[in-house]
């Protein structure tokens, strides 16, 4: 990981020195050792501030929506699941390919700063990765443990560790070991109407309606959001189960077929809603209505819900 | 000073909860906030922190104020009643400091009348806390992380038990009914309390003093840095959203909506975030903060440029919860250092 952290700079530096690019968007620290941030870099000498360590989580593809204005090319580092939701705003067409440059970095999962935590893991000057590992620096000297035992949960179902999409790949390639991910949904499919109506009403009663998780996703990219249109004000602002069910589930229907699994939705949610299980079960649905059917691993292939074919399940049962 | 043994809390709760709402922090699927009191409740009083703060008791997420209805030619206009008595059990002194902050606003001319009668109804019993987290930096704004001056009744955790200690009219009052279930501390509490807040003080404030920086002078240094340079770069990764303002216990920005089905409704207030895009659009289409830097910039000059300017303290009370749960990270003691705060 320490080489990566090298060539981060070295490759950033190059492409700005060059007048390749405009801007480099990547990843810094900042003073906690679990903050690694979205960085924006247009000279060469801040170049140095970039950072790639186990804490790069956020999903830098959206900020090209921004970023892309009145600049001739943009260079940007992604991650597998940032790849797959750079091909959905191209897909999308919010993003024009050939104003970005790939810097594709093979990952196979990152840390989850509040994991380590909960175990008692607190004041660390830094954490590294070593192989399978990560080595926990803190006021008492160094420790070991299973990296994948602090990974976010999204990491853990993670098809597609090596980007899609890049135009360099830095690093070697990583293995794909994904755990089920439909587990949760399928519990959930367990459960009668009236207990999941339960179930989802407890869940978003702690819904705060900071929009975070709409804000961070790749496949949100309305330049109007309906939920902000004041006239009609189809959402409206009270604390109330109707309007937070409508939000959450008319955003799932809007994502449908778009979504990329990702994750970032339920990792930036502020009150551990699991809307990752909500997105999920329209993907299985999807799966098994349209076939197989992965959004952001290719821009130029038909999404089932906007292509018609003839033989596509009927809506509604026979009777 | 009066003591009360944990295992007689419930007791205690089950009594609170007969005279008035009680709230104290309860933990459901791994998440620790505000609830009522029920009994069986997973109360959590070792969390430092609560992710939501005890100001939505006070300033609720949204509050029905007046229903209204058109009859024939008449406009019906009927002030809906605010909940009854309520008791905070468990409030850090963090963010009994931030319902303190906010009080100057609300409370000065013109009375805002409805947050008026809805915070006399209530109690407040803050819980001093043990230890700080790595994100906690009240000491940097001279409070104290086991000492709550403005709650009605202070509270300590000695381990097997708690100090109880009234103060103030309110905090008296709710004392003498609580009177059968809480001792006599005995002569040596106060030395004990005194010294578990030397301890807890001084230990955030090494820890604070670590990222070398402190809040003294940054309204100061502020005021000639509404065009600075900061702004541009901190922006950049901002996502909109309001996880900031929302968890913030001093952020008490609002708008008025209305429920309508027509002929009738329900007028009410709700949080708002300055960090959405359309908090300052104008009804004739023009945005005075037509960028996510200007919305930025001044989230962060209201905290520390002009609520100090009008109200003589700053707007933020060191929790660290925009800290913990910004998705890109973006850190108050980050634009503090960076501006420079000078002792």
């Amino acid at each position: 990981m320490k080489q990566l952290n090298d060539t981060i700079k070295q490759v950033a530096a190059q492409s700005l020195s060059r007048g390749d690019v405009d801007l480099v968007i990547g990843w810094q620290k900042g003073d906690l050792w679990w903050q690694s941030y979205p960085a924006f870099v247009e000279n060469e000498q801040d170049t140095a501030s970039l950072t790639w360590d186990p804490f790069c989580v956020a999903n830098l593809s959206r900020y090209l929506l921004e970023e892309q204005e009145g600049k001739n090319k943009v260079a940007i580092f992604v991650k597998g699941c940032d790849a797959l939701g750079l091909n959905q705003l191209l897909q999308d067409k919010r993003v024009d390919r050939e104003k970005v440059y790939l810097y594709g970095i093979p990952c196979d999962g990152l840390v989850d700063h509040r994991k380590l935590e909960a175990e008692g893991f607190k004041w660390l000057s830094e954490v590294r990765k070593e192989g399978k590992e990560l080595v926990l620096v803190g006021r008492n000297g160094e420790q070991k443990v299973n990296a994948r035992d602090y990974m976010y949960d999204k990491c853990l179902t993670c098809r597609y560790p090596n980007p899609v999409a890049y135009d360099q790949m830095l690093g070697e390639a990583v293995e794909a070991q994904p755990e089920e991910r439909f587990a949760s949904v399928k519990e959930l499919e367990e459960m009668s109407a009236d207990e999941r109506f339960t179930y989802w009403a407890n869940q978003f009663s702690r819904c705060i309606r900071c929009f975070a998780c709409r804000n961070v996703c790749p496949a949100c990219s309305c330049r109007e959001c309906i939920f902000d249109i004041p006239e009609p004000r189809w959402l409206g602002k009270a604390k109330e189960l109707s309007e937070d069910q409508f939000y959450h589930i008319i955003r799932a229907y809007h994502v449908a077929g778009r979504c990329v699994d990702c994750g970032e939705c339920t990792r930036v949610c502020p009150v551990d809603l699991p809307l990752q299980e909500l997105n999920r079960k329209f993907i299985k649905d999807i799966n098994e209505l349209y076939g197989e059917y992965d959004a952001g691993v290719d821009p130029e292939t038909e999404a089932p819900l906007v292509t018609y074919n003839t033989n596509d399940p009927a809506a509604f049962p026979e009777s | 000073m009066k003591k009360i043994s944990k295992d007689k809390l419930p007791q205690l709760w089950d009594r609170l909860a007969q005279q008035a709402t009680l709230y104290l922090p309860v933990e459901e699927d791994g998440v620790v906030n505000f609830a009522p009191w029920k009994e069986g409740a997973a109360v959590n009083l070792d969390v430092i922190n609560t992710v939501v703060p005890p100001k939505q008791m006070v300033l609720p997420q949204s509050e029905n104020y007046l229903h209204f209805r058109v009859d024939g030619g008449k406009l019906d206009l009927e002030p809906v009643d605010v909940d009854g008595p309520y008791v905070i059990f468990g409030a850090r002194p963090c963010d009994v400091a931030a319902i303190a902050i906010i009080d100057k606003l609300f409370l000065d001319e013109p009375c805002d009348t409805l947050y008026k009668e809805r915070r006399e109804k209530g109690t407040i019993i803050s819980l001093g806390c043990n230890e700080p987290e790595e994100t906690c930096f009240c000491t940097a704004f001279e409070l104290e992380p086991a000492f709550s001056p403005d709650a009605d009744v202070s509270a300590w955790d000695m381990g097997e038990y708690l100090l109880w200690k009234a103060q103030g009219e309110k905090g008296e009052a709710l004392t003498k009914k609580m009177e059968d279930l809480l001792e006599d501390a005995g002569a040596d509490a106060e030395k004990a309390v005194e010294s578990l807040r030397n301890n807890v003080a001084s230990k955030e404030a090494a820890a604070t003093k670590e990222y070398g920086w402190n809040a003294q002078g940054v309204k100061d240094a502020l005021e000639d840095k509404f065009d600075s340079e900061i702004w541009d770069k901190l922006y950049r990764r901002c996502l909109g959203c309001g996880v900031c303002t929302y968890i913030c216990p001093t952020c008490h920005c609002f708008d008025v909506q209305d429920f309508s089905r027509g002929q009738e409704g329900l007028r009410f207030r709700c949080w708002d975030s300055c960090m959405f895009g359309d908090f300052t659009l104008m009804a004739h289409g023009e945005n005075p903060r037509p960028t996510q830097k200007e919305r930025v910039r001044q989230r962060f000059m209201h905290k520390l440029l002009y609520y100090p300017s009008n109200f003589d303290v700053y707007a933020c009370v060191g929790c660290g919860r925009c800290v913990r749960k910004c998705p890109v990270s973006i850190d108050i003691t980050q634009v503090i250092k960076e501006v420079g705060g000078v002792k």
